[in-house]
């Protein structure tokens, strides 16, 4: 699963092996962006403890699709 | 038995030296005399709650006006076990005497979380006086269950008792309810912020740090007020001439505060002093041995006295600076420097304090070490010697963590872990694959079968127990999928494979070899099982156990007809409660001698036993108690003529009827189709034929047996009722089979009561000299061990059969001695007038009104506890009240009698 999770202010890259290898990117409007994989919904409470735990304000959490696919899976008929 | 061990420093508050600004505004808001019973402290990481509440209680502590319990939670507290080991024992340093019975159950095998809460409550509900409670990092505790039983008990604390809860997050459970009622204090955030007078006073007084009003208000707003940051730029300014130039520089930088301030923290170190930090961050406790031990010196007491000193952050945990920790902010940014700057370092000295700790005798922590560290072969290693004790201190839910926590192909080579793993699973209820496991572990330590070498054992004791815990586990699984046959097999196997001196192993599978010959209905063979089996957990001092054993061999007593014996068991177990309890199993002794005084007719006794079964917790008393207490009652309802009442307690019965694996061997729907019987009711005892299926030439089992007597009956009652019915010669046939079996297999109890039914089909048939013979030698069989009650259950058509044998020459002394008894019960039934008339002598007050209401819809007990804001136990003596002044015995009859009265 391919999550973008937004922080308020600006979190350094040296962070990134704190947080499980996710990518961190600063954005124009002094925000941070951790966008990366999350294996599952257990890893993704995980992340959002770590950022509870160093206080860090939470913005937003989005499921994004996955880059290495293209476009939506195709789904069987009838599910 | 042991238990876990508490870390003292945990139900220390801790205490900065110096440094700390006093908040007068806040102390304010905590105010004793208005706190609720929830008080929730809810902030980020770094806003003062600790630190608050240390100095509130302190305050009040000083003050003499309250008695302060703290814990400080950590994420090993998830487990139900340790948590409330820990929380009791807070409780009871401050209120000695409290928390006795809880710390009993706890060290109890089989009480639940529940008993132990409810047992607390109980005895808080006793203390005069303020408490109040903390609990510190409550936001670690993830456990549902341990969730669960915190809201238990903040729903049910008493008024004098207070519980503050501190953590990051609020907690998983409603509370709009408590907040509208005004039961709830919220300190968050915004109220714990400093604010710019908090700031100047901290600087100036705290930090010696000579600020302008303008610099204060820029760090005030740069930082937010919170207060970490707040301390850490204060730590990056002293010393300074430049401080003008570091609060520009802060102000004008962008990054996370932390990132920021703890770079110009750590810039001001020394090198040495800074290495130290980064290795010893990732201990969740540090001494100067810990830390020598992992970042390999030999200075760590003056690294450590240094750096509290210079105010960094390290948290003494006791008054002789023996243990600190970090603040947990400082520690985490430390950490994730750690991992930044040196890859790999972590798994090293996860290694070392994993290898301290375990030197030390704390294999949890080194276990959680190594877990950080992923090195799964180290934690296997710990695990597996660690079962023992945690299976002892009843630490399965922590057990469980690490057994999921492992790679499974880790215990391919470990039979022994894998059988712990067998263990903890079919404790939870989960056997899906525990076939499979069982059949690898058995095939890789059977000698020649497979390559002993690439296996893994580190507890060889366990490892010699092996065969003989997997032909336990197989024994479990047959009598779990109801086979008797394989039940006993296995069992028998498992009984030659155990050492002769583990006496639990042996008491375990005589245990099971006794049910499951129960099961069968081979009762001689059971009772020896059992016998054997309660001596030997007695010699293993396993008294929980052991009163599951003494109900089953007491029920084997009672149907083999010896009374004598069944009260003698009975009674050493209640002996064994008084001694050595608070045990589970006690109310299942009451019940039981309340049955055997029943059939001797001493109805008095018997309804004692009965009420004294009912009246205690449900947490002493085994699952199949609920029902067995109820039918106890009904049948001395119906003899002091309340059969609707009987009747009433008996549907109840039927709705909590569990026999935990012990054979059904009195269902209640037959002893129900016996009562309509004796009030007449004919087509309620067809309809229970119907139902069940029953037939007169169904094969005559042990385990029917109660049916096929209560047929019988109804066949006798069919042929009375019925012209040219075929039901005389069906009962006639159905009770010589049945008496031939009983007679073959031993049980003498039952065989008086097949001897009375027979005389009286002798009666119904017109052979009168038959019926007097048959009874005579039914009286004379009954007279050694005192049955009573098999003569007079019958009614009318015995108790004339009675006289006559009375008059005549065999057996007339015993026919004289059930007549007299008969007649002094009838004269003796308590007086029920009182109850039958439209008014209640004692009337309910609006308490035990309210309940009533409630008992009329389908809360259950603990629901109508909730909804009354009582606790169980109150509730208990409420609903006990009500059954008293109703005079009734069931939910249901109070229901009825309430609607009788117009309540």
């Amino acid at each position: 699963m391919q999550y973008e999770i937004r922080i308020a202010g600006h979190l350094g890259p040296r962070w990134a092996n704190w947080f499980d290898g996710l990518t961190i990117t600063a954005t124009d409007d002094d925000n941070t962006v951790l966008s990366g994989s999350v294996v599952d919904q257990a890893a993704l409470h995980g992340l959002l403890q770590k950022l509870r735990d160093l206080g860090l304000p939470l913005i937003s959490l989005t499921q994004v699709p996955d880059p290495t696919t293209e476009g939506p899976e195709p789904r069987p008929e009838g599910n | 038995m042991p238990r876990p061990v508490l870390l003292a420093t945990k139900f220390h508050a801790p205490r900065h030296r110096g440094g700390v600004v006093d908040r007068p505004r806040l102390h304010r808001r905590l105010d004793l005399a208005r706190l609720p019973a929830l008080t929730l402290v809810s902030a980020p990481a770094g806003f003062g709650k600790t630190t608050l509440l240390a100095e509130w209680l302190d305050e009040t502590d000083r003050g003499a006006s309250a008695r302060p319990a703290w814990v400080s939670l950590d994420p090993r507290d998830n487990d139900p076990t340790l948590f409330w080991s820990y929380l009791v024992a807070a409780v009871a340093t401050p209120v000695p005497g409290v928390g006795e019975e809880a710390r009993a159950l706890l060290q109890g095998s089989t009480s639940s979380v529940d008993a132990v809460v409810t047992s607390l409550l109980n005895d808080l509900t006793t203390t005069s006086g303020e408490i109040v409670l903390v609990l510190d990092d409550y936001h670690v505790v993830e456990s549902i269950e341990v969730h669960e039983s915190v809201r238990f008990l903040v729903e049910h604390l008493p008024s004098n008792v207070h519980l503050v809860l501190a953590g990051r997050s609020d907690p998983p459970w409603p509370l709009a309810g408590l907040r509208a009622r005004g039961e709830l204090l919220e300190l968050r955030g915004a109220d714990l912020r400093f604010d710019a007078e908090e700031a100047a006073t901290y600087f100036r007084d705290a930090m010696g740090l000579a600020l302008t009003g303008a610099d204060i208000n820029v760090l005030e707003a740069r930082t937010e007020g919170w207060i970490t940051a707040l301390q850490l730029a204060a730590l990056s300014m002293r010393g300074r001439d430049d401080i003008a130039a570091f609060i520009e520089g802060f102000a004008g930088d962008d990054r996370f505060i932390l990132d920021y301030l703890v770079d110009e923290v750590l810039d001001r170190q020394t090198p040495d002093a800074r290495d130290f930090l980064l290795r010893t961050c990732l201990l969740s406790r540090l001494s100067a041995e810990l830390c020598d031990a992992v970042v390999e010196r030999d200075d760590s007491k003056a690294m450590l006295d240094t750096l509290e000193r210079a105010n960094l952050f390290l948290v003494p945990l006791d008054d002789r600076r023996l243990w600190y920790r970090y603040h947990h902010l400082f520690g985490d940014v430390l950490q994730a420097r750690l991992v930044d700057e040196h890859p790999g370092l972590q798994t090293e000295l996860h290694r070392r304090a994993s290898e301290w700790h375990e030197q030390h005798d704390d294999r949890p922590e080194a276990i959680r070490h190594s877990l950080a560290g992923q090195d799964f072969e180290r934690v296997a290693d710990l695990v597996e010697l660690a079962v023992p004790a945690m299976r002892r201190s009843r630490r399965e839910a922590t057990m469980r963590t690490w057994f999921e926590a492992l790679p499974a192909d880790i215990y391919t080579d470990r039979p022994v872990l894998a059988i712990s793993w067998i263990g903890a699973r079919m404790a939870t209820g989960q056997f899906e694959g525990i076939e499979d496991t069982l059949d690898q572990i058995e095939h890789r330590v059977t000698p020649g079968k497979a390559s002993t070498e690439e296996m893994v054992v580190v507890d060889e004791v366990e490892f010699a127990r092996l065969p003989a815990q997997v032909a336990m586990y197989r024994t479990a699984l047959a009598l779990l999928a109801g086979d008797i046959a394989t039940t006993i097999d296995h069992a028998e196997h498992a009984l030659e494979l155990t050492a002769a001196n583990d006496h639990h192993g042996i008491g375990a599978a005589s245990a099971l070899l006794g049910l499951a010959h129960w099961a069968q209905g081979d009762l001689e063979e059971a009772q020896v099982r059992y016998v054997e089996s309660i001596d030997c957990f007695r010699r293993s001092e396993h008294h929980a156990d052991i009163l599951g054993c003494t109900r089953a061999l007491a029920d084997i007593q009672v149907a083999r007809g010896h009374l004598g014996a069944a009260s003698r068991t009975l009674e050493a177990g209640l002996e064994l409660a008084r001694t050595r309890g608070p045990l589970r199993g006690t109310a299942d002794m009451h019940a039981g001698l309340a049955d055997v005084l029943y059939e001797r007719n001493d109805l008095d006794a018997a309804r004692a036993h009965g009420e004294a079964s009912r009246d205690l917790d449900e947490h002493l008393a085994l699952p199949q108690n609920a029902y067995r207490w109820r039918v106890a009652l009904a049948r001395l309802l119906q003899v002091e003529g309340d059969r609707p009442g009987a009747l009433d307690l008996l549907a109840d019965a039927e709705l909590v009827y569990d026999t935990d694996f012990s054979p059904s061997i009195r269902p209640v729907p037959a002893v129900a189709a016996r009562m309509h019987l004796l009030g007449g009711d004919l087509d309620a005892a067809r309809r229970w034929v119907a139902e069940t299926g029953i037939a007169f030439d169904d094969e005559p089992t042990y385990r029917r047996e109660y049916e096929h007597l209560t047929l019988a009956r109804v066949l006798i009652a069919r042929s009375a009722a019925e012209h040219d019915s075929p039901a005389l010669d069906e009962a006639v046939l159905l009770l010589d089979r049945l008496r031939t079996a009983a007679e073959t297999a031993g049980r003498a109890g039952s065989a008086v009561e097949i001897l009375a039914l027979r005389a009286l089909v002798h009666h119904a048939a017109a052979e009168p000299e038959a019926a007097t013979t048959v009874l005579g030698e039914a009286l004379i069989a009954a007279e050694p061990e005192g049955f009573v009650r098999p003569f007079l259950d019958e009614g009318q058509p015995l108790l004339d059969l009675l006289q006559v044998v009375a008059r005549g020459d065999t057996a007339a002394v015993q026919a004289r001695r059930i007549l007299a008894a008969a007649t002094a019960t009838s004269t003796h039934l308590p007086d029920r007038s009182a109850a039958t008339k439209g008014t209640l002598v004692d009337p309910l007050s609006d308490r035990e009104l309210q309940v009533v209401r409630l008992l009329r819809s389908e809360l259950t007990g603990p629901e109508i506890a909730r909804e009354l804001m009582v606790s169980l136990n109150t509730m208990r003596t409420h609903t006990k009240n009500i059954y008293m002044k109703l005079g009734v015995n069931s939910r249901r009859a109070a229901v009825r009698r309430a609607a009788e009265l117009g309540l």
